[in-house]
């Protein structure tokens, strides 16, 4: 699906991280695994560190904290946003919504609506393409667009192929409508029939927690986890990736009338190095222009992985000018969202793990 | 391209089958796991231009059946 959003702009934003560091090499040995392999592995995927949240501590509590900062950053009172937009898949509760939780945190005013999307690594673009909507034709002028998950909480420390991958963090973007601005080209797309690919499948509706014990089962490669852990297809995942991200991303840049040379950066969902970069190639892109080292300091942070990587890598830029970038989101119910768009100047607050340290 | 092509090409790119045959059981390589079948997807798609599933790797008992998914997808 596609949709172009004119007179629209992205004003700020901010990411938390989880505060504890969590080490590749050292988690796997301590878990037996050969230091060859480990290395290899390190060095193909990109794994080195990752940063996941403190016992207690959720996606929302992040999400709150990177709100905090940015409005503080921008000099807003929060009384000036129209709505609230919280895309996770890991929220506090399956009642009531983040959105709402967060308005009521934010002291927002009651005529601001609160919504979640039930998203993840795609999750960020789809949030961006709806604040966007608001403010241009749904009586906003400002938006609070949150996206962040705890996905770390959700692996089984002896599954390999998801347990080192993971980082917790929560990220805040401010959308305002504005006057005279290009518009942003949105491409918007999901393939249901593969979404079981990434799946939890133990713990909502139709596999309610207490339904069935939780059973650990090791899978063709040596992997457990029980049913109400995520369970990944590494392979399919990637096929995935490599069959949807390239043409979304070529689809935003034509309408865009975008070139490759011309545009400031491609800035994928930031998976992890092997698969950001095979994707980045394939859509064309030079490497240096293909942030991929995110996931070496954070981990996976599912949703809040694009501002992330924006702030990463385009800080010093983001703050002083506007910037040509093609973002693209892709991951679980097997969707993908891309956008191209001029973003910056805009307001940014640093990458901050929470709780802050003293 | 024959089958000794092939696996000279998979070698290259994803070395831990380096030493191995066209018999050597896939299960027995060093290091076999998840990381080996995302490199051997990588190789077929960026080398041979097909898509192959992690379940088509695992339904393979040694290298030569995976060598034959090739010719058979292009």
């Amino acid at each position: 699906m596609h949709s172009s959003i004119s007179n629209v702009r992205l004003a700020g934003l901010a990411v938390s991280t989880g505060s504890l560091t969590r080490d590749f090499m050292a988690d796997g040995l301590a878990l037996g695994h050969d230091r060859v392999m480990l290395e290899r592995t390190a060095q193909t995927i990109g794994l080195r560190q990752r940063k996941v949240a403190a016992p207690g501590i959720t996606a929302l509590d992040l999400c709150e904290d990177a709100a905090r900062r940015l409005l503080d950053a921008a000099g807003l009172d929060p009384s000036s946003i129209d709505a609230v937009i919280f895309v996770t898949q890991t929220p506090d509760h399956s009642q009531p919504n983040n959105a709402s939780l967060l308005h009521g945190r934010l002291g927002l005013a009651t005529g601001a609506a609160a919504f979640d999307l039930s998203l993840g690594c795609s999750g960020w673009v789809y949030g961006l393409q709806q604040a966007a909507l608001l403010c241009a034709h749904g009586g906003a002028a400002r938006v609070l667009l949150c996206a962040g998950d705890t996905l770390s909480r959700l692996t089984h420390a002896k599954d390999r192929a998801t347990d080192p991958l993971f980082g917790d963090a929560g990220s805040a973007a401010l959308i305002e409508r504005t006057g005279m601005a290009a518009a942003w080209h949105f491409e918007l797309g999901a393939d249901g029939a593969g979404a079981n690919a990434i799946i939890v499948p133990q713990g909502g509706a139709r596999m309610p927690h207490d339904s069935k014990p939780l059973t650990e089962i090791p899978d063709l490669d040596g992997n457990v986890r029980h049913a109400a852990n995520l369970a990944m297809q590494g392979g399919e995942v990637f096929n995935f990736s490599l069959r949807q991200a390239p043409p979304a991303v070529a689809a935003v840049m034509r309408h865009a009338h975008y070139t490759v040379e011309a545009t400031d950066g491609l800035i994928l969902h930031q998976a992890n190095r092997f698969v950001v970069t095979t994707v980045g190639r394939k859509c064309g892109f030079p490497a240096e222009k293909t942030p991929s080292d995110v996931v070496e300091h954070y981990g996976n942070q599912s949703s809040a992985s694009i501002p992330c990587a924006l702030i990463h890598a385009f800080t010093e830029p983001l703050s002083a000018r506007s910037l040509r970038l093609v973002l693209c989101g892709f991951g679980v119910g097997w969707s993908w969202g891309a956008v191209a768009a001029e973003f910056g100047p805009l307001v940014i607050a640093p990458i901050q793990p929470y709780p802050h340290s003293a | 391209m024959t089958s000794a092509e092939k696996l000279q090409a998979l070698q290259h790119d994803v070395d831990f089958f380096v030493g191995a045959t066209e018999h050597t059981p896939l299960a027995t390589l060093p290091n076999w796991g998840s990381l080996t079948v995302l490199l051997i997807i990588l190789h077929c798609e960026t080398q041979h231009g097909v898509v192959i599933s992690s379940a088509e790797i695992h339904g393979c008992k040694t290298v030569g059946d995976l060598l034959k998914l090739l010719p058979e997808r292009l």
